[in-house]
């Protein structure tokens, strides 16, 4: 009898231990961390369904091989093309709140360059866990790439791209280095003329694609030039993204007012690159080569004769 | 028509607006960018449950807080035009028409600029804005110690599109994450409500027009004229002052919350006449109950036209609003 006790007792015991430990775990359960725009979130150990708030972020969860948790994105992620066939939350900037919690998300991942701070403010009221990356150079979205990568248990997937994309790099690095560098103009928009301030990933990627952008002494990030301050600048290149909105072409381009009297415009030195350029993803590589050709033609063996997006 | 303002009278008209309010709020309630069914909405109303289900979410903590801020800020807006036109004896004059919109968004963009996070620093900032611009402009619409109708609303719309200028210099200035939003904030926006808003809001704006009921018997006296008004004992100074304060407040809060939402206070004042007539004591409940199921209305429009994005509500009230103006005009005319 007094064994039976005992064991019942210590059942208890062990009972009251073990609940213990459940309802001690429990805050545990996901943890506790800082996203790279600096707030404290909550995150789930193993998240399953993610919205994603703008195109970049998309592609890095897709890249990833994660677009089958992906159960939202916004009107404007068009790659991969699967992407399109997720449910819309709406538009970068003002995603339907609604929306959102109808998916029933654990983790939402947004960009601090896209996305408004309201929104982020809106889904803590609502505790749904928001994780912010930034993008100011190529590195920033490398590491972007390494974050969702812990965040979403896919560290090697993330290690093998990192290192993909690294290797690209250093070979453009490579091919560009010691070579002189021309002066650039990007043109985001032309009407007014909007370009990329020094701490954009566009001034990184023209940067290491062995050029120097003509803005790199502005404090803005994307500076409004006057097309006077433009050609006094006196860019060699000048670089479009090209996007189904640029309507004019490069042939039209050089009729425009102001814009004809570029040297550029004169010596046909103005191109599209991939409109991946504007996007800090792993694709933002792909744009980096392409600029790199662009700027540097020299070894034509890597290069069809028929020259670049003219 | 004209009602007579008996307690009798004022009652039922606040009672049959309170129930058609209560019923828009029920209806916007039920529509959004997310479809749920009206029991799914029940439901969620009365699911008080952690976690929430889903419909709990949408209904109670995005929806509910949304249509609260509309109705404030829609009775906040219509009250602040029915007082800016008994003051200034003007029926064209409203917060947004006179620049007291744009003062009070600039003092909030201003505290925006100079870092402030603060919760009550903008609606504090946009009040002061609000006040300054106000009497500003009454300064200037003063020819010979008379208010002269058509010099204050010149002055009113040069102030304004004067005021926009230094919005758009302080946008200019400021760093491409705050553009972003006080762009959709400037455009008229309901999205972003925090409970300190509300809280802030409520007591405030119940307050300002508690007051400006009070007030009503000398408003409807202020019509006269001054000078006919002082002859009967009203002091005339110190009612304009109170008043101007009180409707400076209404619209610096509102602006504050969400933004430049234009004729409103315009509009709503001029159907509020219309049905009860210019007595202050029917017309000022009249307004405020009107403005809030106006604007809960608009939003409702706002949040579903193009769901699942969203319309600036002021885009809304503006597109509706400025046919209707015309029609009022054309028809007080003929």
């Amino acid at each position: 009898m007094g064994y039976r006790i005992k064991v019942t007792y210590c059942g208890r015991l062990l009972l009251r231990l073990a609940l213990l430990l459940i309802v001690g775990i429990r805050p545990l359960v996901g943890r506790t961390v800082t996203d790279e725009t600096g707030r404290t979130v909550n995150v789930p150990d193993h998240p399953q369904r993610l919205i994603s708030l703008a195109p970049s972020v998309t592609e890095i969860v897709y890249a990833l091989g994660c677009g089958d948790r992906l159960v939202g994105d916004t009107e404007y992620c068009d790659y991969p093309p699967e992407a399109k066939r997720k449910p819309h939350v709406g538009a970068v900037l003002n995603p339907s709140l609604e929306q959102i919690v109808a998916l029933k998300p654990d983790l939402v991942l947004g960009i601090a360059e896209a996305n408004r701070r309201e929104t982020a403010e809106q889904l803590d009221r609502l505790g749904i866990p928001l994780y912010g990356l930034t993008a100011h150079t190529m590195d920033d979205m490398l590491r972007s790439v390494h974050d969702l990568g812990g965040l979403l248990g896919r560290e090697a997937e993330a290690r093998a791209l990192i290192e993909r994309l690294q290797a690209r790099t250093q070979a453009v690095a490579e091919r560009v280095k010691s070579r002189p560098r021309p002066k650039v103009l990007f043109v985001v928009w032309y009407q007014p003329l909007v370009t990329a301030g020094p701490h954009t990933f566009i001034s990184d990627v023209i940067r290491r694609a062995g050029g120097q952008s003509v803005t790199d002494d502005v404090r803005e990030e994307w500076p409004r030039l006057s097309l006077e301050e433009a050609l006094h600048r006196d860019p060699d290149i000048i670089l479009f993204p090209r996007s189904e909105s640029f309507a004019p072409s490069l042939e039209e381009f050089p009729k425009l007012p102001g814009w004809r009297d570029f040297r550029a415009a004169k010596n046909n030195r103005l191109y599209f690159i991939p409109d991946t350029i504007v996007r800090p993803c792993p694709r933002l590589v792909d744009a980096l080569e392409e600029v790199a050709r662009v700027l540097h033609p020299e070894p034509a063996a890597t290069r069809p004769a028929t020259g670049a997006q003219r | 028509m004209t009602l007579r303002a008996t307690r009798r009278n004022v009652l039922s008209t606040v009672l049959l607006l309170s129930g058609a309010l209560g019923i828009a709020g029920l209806a916007a309630l039920t529509v959004g960018g997310v479809h749920l069914s009206p029991s799914e909405v029940w439901l969620g109303l009365r699911d008080a449950g952690m976690p929430r289900v889903e419909a709990a979410i949408i209904v109670r903590d995005i929806r509910l807080p949304r249509i609260m801020l509309a109705m404030l800020v829609g009775a906040a807006l219509a009250t602040s035009g029915t007082a800016l036109q008994a003051l200034l004896r003007n029926p064209l004059a409203d917060p947004y028409v006179l620049g007291i919109s744009s003062g009070a968004a600039l003092g909030a963009i201003v505290a925006l600029w100079m870092g402030g996070r603060v919760a009550a620093a903008s609606p504090a900032m946009a009040f002061a804005g609000a006040l300054l611009t106000t009497a500003w402009v009454y300064l200037l619409g003063r020819r010979g110690g008379r208010l002269a109708s058509y010099t204050l609303l010149l002055a009113g719309v040069i102030t304004a599109s004067f005021l926009s200028a230094v919005i758009l210099f302080v946008l200019s200035r400021l760093s491409t994450r705050d553009v972003r939003g006080t762009a959709f904030w400037l455009m008229g926006d309901l999205s972003v409500v925090t409970g300190v808003q509300l809280r802030l809001l409520l007591p405030s704006i119940a307050l300002a027009l508690a007051g400006l009921y009070w007030l009503s018997k000398d408003l409807n006296v202020l019509l006269l004229g001054e000078e006919e008004a002082a002859h009967l004992g009203v002091n005339v100074e110190r009612l304009q002052t109170v008043v101007y304060v009180l409707a400076s407040m209404l619209t610096g809060l509102a602006v504050s919350v969400s933004g430049a939402i234009g004729y409103l206070g315009l509009l709503v004042p001029h159907l509020g006449r219309m049905v009860v007539g210019s007595d202050h004591r029917m017309l000022l409940p009249t307004a405020a109950l009107g403005g809030a199921i106006v604007l809960v209305l608009s939003d409702t429009l706002a949040r579903t036209v193009v769901a699942p994005a969203e319309l600036p509500v002021g885009a809304v009230t503006a597109v509706a609003g400025a046919p209707v103006f015309i029609y009022l005009l054309r028809r007080a005319r003929g």
